[in-house]
């Protein structure tokens, strides 16, 4: 039995305030089928694929409309081709992302990631491979997802892959200028990639874990922020009594999100992996994480007091979900992307939110510099720099970030991009001294890993 | 020993519960079940009791007609028949169905008509028209359990239809969703 609060509340939560199921991906285990030969590889990999993943988008589709809530976006994870197809040429690896491209269109789903290398301590000839295949084989298929592990707390930096990265970024950004750089915004460079996540474009199934799982991420940003809104409206509660809000919200849409996917799991008859409850934006009003911010009484996000917002909500989150499923995993916490989020590339575009702020506001968030669009004619070293000093917010906090970054041809701080979707539109973010070709990350080898102890 | 319900109608205020346990008590009647509801400024109450052998059914009828004579109350005594728990052979899927919109004659008429026709259970409702713009004053819920051989999505789409028709909002998700939700 339910009361009328309990059943309005709910409804509402899925009605108007855009609470989602933002994606559910399946993940699938390729080691089995290696093969030297590239058409054996091809024909094993879309049996694979196809044998687990025919029936998710009908499933996900029913499993949502039984429980009245959407489930956005069916994709798929698998394992970093780097490492199951490592035999093969830079060509070839182009040619397995055409193909993954088609089974992704084949099955319905809208992007397949894990077209991926791990790489924080070296990178082998597989590795190479992929790398160098990343700006055709992104340029030239439409539901391929990369990432690049360059650096984990345990391993430390590398440096000659974060240089052949910011290479890969511009050299993918330039194959397709006539998008904006569209290519790269389906590419992450991570410090401590997790093994589980089911958020794109990172995803990606890690070499520890089962032969299919399915993963969950939910967002829900909306309801958060509605939250906050409806308490300050009734009362006035301090920042720790906000914080409770925000753990007790989070903790419904965790329930929620492990809900849908243990049935999705059950009828699929695959293991159900983790959620990630991630407060994930769209370019939708009432969507938006800079909307928190400004429900917490800041002018917009990236003023004074940001940092230590995000602090609060991205801990909150993390707090709320890990008491509702004992299965929370992937990044767990806040999104900031910059074009995204109307509301926060809105504050970009007003001058509120700097690169070095938003920097800054990546030690503390669930991810880091996530699609932010730069001007175009960046340098090389400049933009390995960027990802560098990111890579080593995360080395040294044990955390996970990531740079998304798009260097867009021809365009410089201010002028708008549009990429379209999810992936949404904002005005180029000023970037200082982007001209600096910087000996320090040619210098290539190996930041060391971290001490563990003598922390301050 | 013999299984009967007594149904208690009428105007609520403080006491009715403990009167006619009380009448209960004294008749040595063992209690099994008790739920009661207040709609508005109506109390409904029912008692499940198992009498004993030398109480009949008009007996106690006849004491309630006696003891509560002042009191406003309706009272009625009857037989339990039947099997009262269900069997879990077949464990029914229960869905909220909530339309949300301004009041109409025959409203719950046509839903529930709708759901009998596909031999649907109704075992709660609940509907509230204030009138007024809040969502929240103009509501049905449904509670409908649905067993195997209710082709709920016809059902589904036939509520969704009429929804659509009567220009309400109508939302149609598993009970487990508001469970997950909302029983932590």
């Amino acid at each position: 039995m339910f009361d009328d609060h309990e059943i309005m509340s709910t409804i509402e939560m899925v009605k108007n305030e855009n609470l989602d199921v933002r994606a559910v991906t399946l993940g699938i285990n390729l080691f089995d089928c290696v093969s030297h030969d590239l058409g054996v590889f091809k024909k094993n990999i879309r049996e694979k694929i196809i044998s687990h993943a025919a029936d998710l988008v009908h499933v996900c589709d029913a499993v949502g409309d039984k429980y009245g809530i959407c489930v956005v976006n069916k994709r798929i994870s698998i394992s970093p081709i780097a490492l199951v197809a490592a035999p093969f040429s830079s060509d070839q690896m182009v040619e397995i992302a055409h193909e993954l491209n088609d089974i992704a269109k084949e099955v319905n789903i809208d992007f397949i990631g894990g077209f991926s290398a791990l790489v924080e301590k070296g990178m082998a000839k597989g590795d190479k491979a992929l790398i160098a295949a990343l700006p055709r084989a992104l340029a030239e298929t439409q539901r391929v997802c990369a990432s690049v592990n360059v650096a984990t707390t345990k391993a430390g930096i590398n440096m000659d892959a974060v240089l052949e990265m910011a290479r890969a970024i511009k050299l993918a950004a330039a194959l397709t200028s006539d998008t904006d750089g569209l290519a790269c915004a389906k590419l992450c460079v991570f410090a401590n990639i997790p093994e589980d996540m089911p958020f794109m474009a990172g995803a990606y199934l890690g070499v520890g874990v089962a032969d299919a799982v399915i993963n969950v991420g939910v967002s829900g940003p909306g309801v958060i922020k509605r939250a906050i809104e409806r308490n300050l409206k009734d009362q006035k509660p301090n920042l720790g009594e906000i914080a409770e809000i925000i753990k007790r919200i989070a903790c419904k849409v965790t329930r929620v999100g492990e809900l849908i996917g243990r049935e999705v799991a059950q009828n699929l008859g695959i293991q159900f992996g983790v959620v990630d409850l991630s407060l994930a934006p769209t370019p939708t009003v009432g969507d938006s994480i800079g909307e928190i911010f400004q429900a917490l009484g800041l002018t917009h996000i990236g003023v004074p007091g940001s940092t230590a917002a995000l602090a609060m909500l991205n801990d909150a989150v993390k707090k709320g979900g890990a008491f509702a499923s004992s299965h929370v995993g992937g990044l767990s916490g806040a999104f900031i992307p910059v074009s995204e989020d109307l509301n926060i590339a809105e504050a970009a575009h007003k001058g509120y939110l700097t690169m070095e702020k938003l920097e800054a506001m990546t030690c503390v968030c669930s991810v880091g510099l996530d699609m932010v669009p730069i001007p175009g004619d960046i340098t090389e070293e400049c933009l390995a720099g960027i990802i560098a000093d990111e890579m080593a917010i995360g080395m040294i906090n044990a955390k996970t970030t990531a740079c998304r970054l798009i260097p867009v041809p021809g365009k410089k701080a201010g002028d708008k991009v549009y990429f379209g979707g999810l992936l949404g539109e904002a005005r180029i973010m000023k970037v200082a001294h982007l001209d600096l070709k910087d000996a320090f990350v040619t210098f290539g080898g190996q930041i060391p890993a971290p001490i563990h102890s003598l922390k301050n | 020993m013999t299984k009967l319900i007594i149904t208690v109608l009428g105007k609520d205020r403080p006491g009715i519960i403990s009167h006619i346990s009380t009448i209960l008590y004294e008749r040595d009647c063992n209690l099994e079940n008790v739920n009661q509801m207040i709609l508005q400024n109506q109390f409904a109450g029912f008692f499940f009791v198992e009498a004993p052998s030398d109480l009949s059914l008009d007996q106690l009828q006849q004491i309630f007609i006696e003891k509560t004579v002042d009191t406003g109350l309706t009272v009625h005594v009857n037989r339990l028949e039947g099997n009262c728990h269900a069997t879990d052979d077949f464990l029914p899927e229960i869905f909220l169905i909530t339309t949300i919109g301004p009041d109409q004659k025959g409203l719950v008429a046509r839903f529930s008509s709708i759901i009998a026709t596909f031999k649907a259970n109704i075992v709660n409702l609940k509907a509230v028209f204030k009138g007024g713009s809040d969502p929240t004053a103009n509501v049905m819920s449904y509670q409908v359990e649905i067993l195997p051989g209710v082709d709920a999505q016809a059902m589904f789409q036939a509520l969704r239809d009429k929804a659509l028709e009567l220009n309400l909002d109508i939302r149609i998700q598993h009970k487990n969703i508001f469970d997950a939700i909302n029983k932590i």
